[in-house]
């Protein structure tokens, strides 16, 4: 017999851990359901059973000869390269800072640290300038929701300027 | 019958307005244009540009997504066509003649009959749903509660189960779906579920922060991890665009064709346009004078799948405007659009708002000419966008995906939230799971409860309701057969 591929398998049992989790937290609901007599906690409970069962299922497969139909899991067979850790993280590191930065620094500059990070993640040596490149876009988004579309976003770090500004 | 076309004329006096009719061509060209973006599918491009419709009144609003949508599909086949990275698993089929074309240098009438073919198919199935609109809101106008509940149903089991290579990967991603529709206060008790003491979380989780997060953030982690370091190719748009008589004589009657096949998946709620394409696909490949070119650049390969498409989806409008069903991602986001706005689609909005729906179907006939006249014009345009440096375009994907997601609720936990679908989007793409039944199970499984809940308030709580009544238990016997039947000719097989 084939082993088990061991993600499949993590994957199968976090599906699984995933349903008993929610069923715990249905069995926390209250059932009071007034006059249909359905409470709060059936759609839950529903969708813990089905996910528990999916997670059985996929647990099964994955310990039968693995995921039916599965995606190869040799990049080159998918006309892809091997998983690039650096892009992976770099993409992540922006999302976070953006995160991070929104309502410290603002909207323009959370946004320019986002698209520098993404940039570099994706190959560009050039940070200072996919920098330069992310301020003027989201600078011009900025402008382009405050004054057009009444949208208020934070200004940040750049207060001063754009208080300056008149925005 | 004479009705309809006093109300599609009324439409048309409220869409053609100026400002209406620039609404529809802002919405066009910005479709195109994001929907060119390589990687960017319709559904994230009508998530991205949601925004920017803030400021409208539902109907300018609704006939500026209108706009959108059709754009954004146009611009899918472009880059599919140029670049051979399908957008969406519907522009598979065209990817595989498509490219092939434009290889052999015939890139022009490759994307000469893909757009003229979307015209033809587009304006086909508008007239069709046009007929049919009335038709089935008169009869969804006798539907209960249980019946609406029992279409979800069959809904739900079309986008997960029946399409995609593995039924139990397309319910797994359903029941993710279903679970964070449940997070939130309860619409009828007003209980909170599963939002932790979160205040953030208590209005529900955002369809459009899931979709934004699958497919933008999800995508770009899979795309920055597995395919950033491989040398993109575009196709040079070489020669003429137009096409030559041949081409013609061999596009028209895989149009008609196509249309005659995409329409009815579109419209009766049977999940997606992906089916329909390579059904379309194979016909012509059947059917074909020069069996010899499939495989080598045939140009009915392009002109079936791309017009089976553009039916399909426009077909889906069916469902969505009348039951208030959306049957792919990108309806499942217009939906959404709907609700932003207060409007529950369905059989009484043909009666309560017949401005804003025939405004909105006549802008479609109008959307789909626009597209015409503006993209085969305009295509050079679009081949430019193609070249934008990857790690720019990625990084200007993510910042309006991004801003898409924070400006509804200017919350820092939607983007936290919009993280962690990401990397829900890339697990899922990484393991062959598919995105889409989990958008449709986040914004309809609320939906099929409210259902679900009257229909056993009106019983008394009698839950044989579901089955007493013939029609909701037909559409329930239907969907359960479809579950069950795969299932068992797969056990039969394995005993053989």
């Amino acid at each position: 017999m084939m082993k088990a591929k061991p993600t499949e398998l993590a994957l199968s049992v976090s599906v699984l851990g995933l349903g008993i989790a929610v069923a715990i937290g249905t069995s926390q609901l209250s059932s009071a359901g007034g006059y249909a007599r359905i409470g709060p906690n059936v759609a839950p409970a529903i969708t813990a059973g089905g996910l528990i069962l999916l997670g059985a299922w996929l647990s099964y497969e994955a310990l039968s000869g693995g995921w039916r139909n599965a995606i190869p899991d040799d990049p080159e067979a998918r006309g892809e390269h091997r998983f690039h850790i650096g892009a992976f993280i770099w993409v992540s590191v922006g999302l976070i800072a953006q995160i991070l930065l929104i309502h410290t620094a603002g909207f323009v500059l959370a946004q320019a640290a986002l698209f520098a990070c993404v940039a570099r993640g994706f190959g560009s040596a050039k940070l200072a300038r996919d920098f330069a490149f992310g301020l003027i876009l989201a600078l011009m988004v900025f402008l382009f929701f405050v004054k057009f579309l009444n949208v208020n976003l934070p200004t940040g770090w750049l207060a001063p300027i754009f208080g300056g500004a008149g925005i | 019958m004479f009705e309809t076309f006093h109300a599609l004329l009324h439409g048309f006096s409220i869409a053609l307005t100026p400002l209406n009719l620039l609404w529809g061509f802002i919405g066009v060209v910005l479709g195109t244009f994001i929907g060119v973006l390589p990687g960017v599918g319709p559904a994230l491009t009508v998530a991205m540009l949601m925004p920017l419709t803030i400021k409208l009144d539902p109907t300018g609003a609704l006939i500026m997504f209108a706009g959108i949508y059709y754009g954004a599909m146009y611009g899918g086949s472009t880059t599919t066509i140029l670049l051979n990275t399908p957008g969406e698993s519907a522009s598979i089929a065209t990817a595989l003649e498509g490219n092939l074309m434009a290889k052999k240098g015939r890139a022009g009438p490759a994307l000469a009959t893909s757009a003229i073919g979307s015209f033809v198919a587009g304006t086909i199935a508008t007239v069709l749903v046009t007929l049919l609109a009335p038709i089935v809101v008169e009869i969804a106008l006798r539907f209960g509660p249980a019946e609406y509940f029992a279409l979800m149903i069959f809904a739900f089991t079309t986008v997960s189960a029946v399409i995609g290579s593995s039924m139990v990967r397309g319910l797994t991603s359903l029941f993710i779906g279903l679970l964070l529709g449940v997070v939130g206060i309860d619409s009828q008790t007003g209980k909170s579920r599963f939002a932790f003491g979160v205040p953030e979380l208590l209005d529900g989780i955002d369809v459009v922060v899931l979709a934004v997060g699958l497919f933008a953030v999800g995508e770009a982690l899979y795309v920055g991890a597995y395919s950033s370091r491989l040398e993109e190719k575009i196709e040079q748009l070489k020669g003429s665009l137009w096409m030559s008589k041949e081409d013609w004589k061999r596009s028209w009657p895989a149009w008609l064709r196509a249309t005659a096949i995409g329409f009815p998946f579109g419209s009766i709620p049977a999940g997606g346009a992906e089916i329909p394409t390579f059904l379309s696909y194979a016909v012509e490949k059947k059917l074909t004078k020069h069996p010899e070119e499939f495989g080598h650049g045939a140009i009915e390969g392009v002109a079936g799948p791309e017009a089976a498409n553009n039916a399909s989806v426009t077909g889906a409008l069916v469902p969505l405007l009348t039951l208030g069903i959306p049957t792919s991602a990108t309806a499942a986001i217009l939906l959404s659009a709907f609700q932003n706005y207060g409007i529950q689609p369905g059989p009484m909005l043909f009666q309560m708002q017949a401005d804003l729906v025939w405004g909105l179907l006549a802008s479609l006939y109008i959307g789909n000419v626009l597209l015409l006249i503006l993209n085969l014009p305009l295509v050079g345009i679009w081949v430019k966008v193609l070249t934008i440096p990857r790690p720019l375009l990625y990084g200007g994907i993510l910042v309006f995906a991004t801003l898409g997601a924070y400006s509804l609720h200017q919350s820092v936990v939607d983007l936290v939230i919009l993280y962690v679908f990401g990397l829900l989007g890339f697990v899922m793409r990484r393991w062959g799971i598919p995105v889409a039944p989990a958008v449709i199970g986040l914004i309809l499984g609320p939906l099929a409860e409210t259902q679900a809940r009257r229909a056993l308030a009106i019983s008394q709580g009698n839950a044989s309701v579901f089955l007493t009544q013939p029609i909701s238990a037909s559409i329930l016997a239907v969907s359960f057969l479809l579950l069950i039947v795969p299932l068992i000719v797969q056990l039969l097989r394995r005993n053989k």
